[in-house]
């Protein structure tokens, strides 16, 4: 991978030349609807939780985090059948494409996040010490979105209904992650089953650390971490067993 | 040196009745226990070396297996059984313009296709001008692609492709492409190539080209090694079969 580095950097400039340069706000347009949804949100849900401190800020961190890993993976899930012809006309190792097309989100994630921090500055009045740790973070959430979609994207070159599968889990992802009601809320007996979603510690992280001004404890960060090797671990596998009827098969 | 070594490859493709490509389809299939599929040998048993600045024609009609032989040279499919050797830096060419796109401008995507071929962004930028020269496009540096007319954009895949500057190139018919000054220009360039002595496997249906390019030459037929040897013994092997064929 190291020595294709300069490859990888040219897809990913390409890719994200491509997505925004036929929008006059470019990259703006992609904070239009995590804002938007983020102001529903709020006025459905303010009344139920009105405790809350800084609600409407906890939901945007939630829903940015979420955008961060539902667009990375179905990027990732697109990346290998949308760049067919660099499968079955090349040479180069596959899982360069779907790490580019990982990266690509990345960089749209990090832009988001650093126009998060002035609002975090508007509403709770100073920017935590925590908050350059969401570069940790996002690198971890980089690596279990590049594992996730080193699986999905070599599933889908075989079974193209996966898209819309994925799309439902996505879906249920939000309401089953702590993006807008806290944790709290979280019966005891299901509690269990329900920190099994690697998402909602990402997700409990990000608010700790962007808002709170609270470390991450270290059972949970390494539980993440757990989280991360995993995924990258069952990704190689599975892609690496996949990769070999590719060509055959696009 | 042997460059390139090819030792007893075969390959099989499973050629299913009914094609799924969903996973409803394959659950649906396995209910119903549908999964007939016919058995096709591309290769069989396929063995042959390739020295070091040689150039080796590969004939053969089509479906004879020459395509597969070469996307299993360059790693684009695996063989089923066999092994496959290759000393030095490979590039293939089954297209041209491999990740072009469409809506960057011609001097963006000299730098992406010369990274698919290998090249870094330094050596691109070295030999930058020499591309644009090749392809006699260098007004044309700032228009995107989509604006350029097929023969330009064949021209500048073309140029960024010889000067990616591989030891070992395979080639699929992709230079066959072009008006006949371009044609020139490319037979003239591959002949450059074998007198810099670089390896060469060439795959053609133009027998002429494959002539004064190749010294040896190799026939394929129904995924067999028909004939190999000197290229004039092998076309005129090529040229019997066919007329058998045409009796029969």
């Amino acid at each position: 991978m190291w020595t294709h580095r300069e490859l990888i950097k040219n897809l990913v400039v390409a890719d994200f030349k491509l997505k925004y340069q036929n929008t006059s706000l470019g990259f703006f347009w992609s904070l239009l609807s995590p804002f938007l949804l983020t102001i529903t949100l709020y006025f459905v849900f303010r009344n139920v939780f009105h405790g809350e401190q800084y609600y409407a800020l906890s939901i945007l961190v939630g829903i940015l985090a979420w955008k961060f890993f539902n667009v990375g993976t179905m990027a990732c899930l697109y990346s290998l059948v949308g760049k067919a012809n660099l499968i079955t006309k090349v040479n180069i190792p596959r899982k360069i494409i779907v790490l580019s097309a990982a990266l690509s989100n990345l960089v749209t994630a990090v832009l988001e996040f650093i126009v998060l921090l002035p609002i975090i500055w508007w509403f709770t009045g100073h920017l935590p010490a925590t908050i350059p740790l969401f570069i940790v973070v996002h690198f971890l959430l980089l690596l279990f979105i590049y594992g996730i979609g080193l699986i999905f994207g070599a599933l889908f070159v075989y079974f193209r209904d996966l898209s819309s599968i994925w799309e439902v889990m996505l879906q249920i992802l939000i309401f089953s992650s702590p993006i807008f009601y806290p944790l709290s809320v979280i019966s005891e007996r299901i509690k269990p089953y329900y920190m099994l979603n690697p998402l909602t510690r990402f997700i409990i992280i990000y608010k700790d650390i962007m808002i709170n001004g609270k470390l991450p404890s270290v059972s949970d960060f390494l539980i993440v971490i757990g989280f991360v090797a995993a995924a990258l671990l069952v990704g190689n596998y599975f892609f690496n067993r996949l990769q070999r009827r590719f060509a055959e098969v696009m | 040196m042997d460059t390139v070594i090819v030792s007893n490859v075969s390959k099989k493709f499973k050629i299913p009745h009914e094609k799924k490509t969903t996973l409803l389809q394959n659950i649906v299939g396995i209910v119903k226990r549908q999964f007939a599929y016919e058995e096709f040998w591309a290769l069989r048993e396929v063995g042959f070396s390739v020295k070091n600045g040689e150039s080796l024609g590969i004939i053969g009609r089509n479906g004879s297996g020459k395509s597969t032989l070469l996307k299993i040279l360059a790693g684009v499919l695996y063989p089923d059984s066999g092994s496959i050797t290759v000393n030095g830096k490979i590039a293939c060419f089954l297209e041209l313009g491999v990740g072009f796109q469409y809506e960057l401008t011609a001097k963006e995507n000299v730098y992406i296709y010369g990274s698919i071929l290998g090249m870094s962004n330094k050596e691109v930028s070295r030999k930058y001008n020499e591309i644009f020269d090749f392809a006699e496009l260098k007004k044309f540096e700032s228009m995107k692609l989509k604006n350029f007319s097929s023969g330009m954009y064949v021209r500048l895949a073309f140029a960024t492709a010889v000067h990616a500057n591989p030891n070992i190139m395979l080639i699929d018919e992709v230079f066959a492409v072009g008006d006949e000054p371009f044609q020139k220009k490319c037979a003239e360039k591959m002949l450059e190539f074998r007198k810099q002595g670089k390896t060469i496997v060439f795959v053609s249906h133009a027998l002429n080209a494959v002539q004064s390019l190749c010294p040896r030459c190799l026939l394929l037929n129904n995924g067999r090694v028909a004939s190999m040897g000197d290229t004039e013994k092998v076309i005129n092997d090529y040229h019997a079969m066919l007329s058998d064929g045409a009796h029969a």
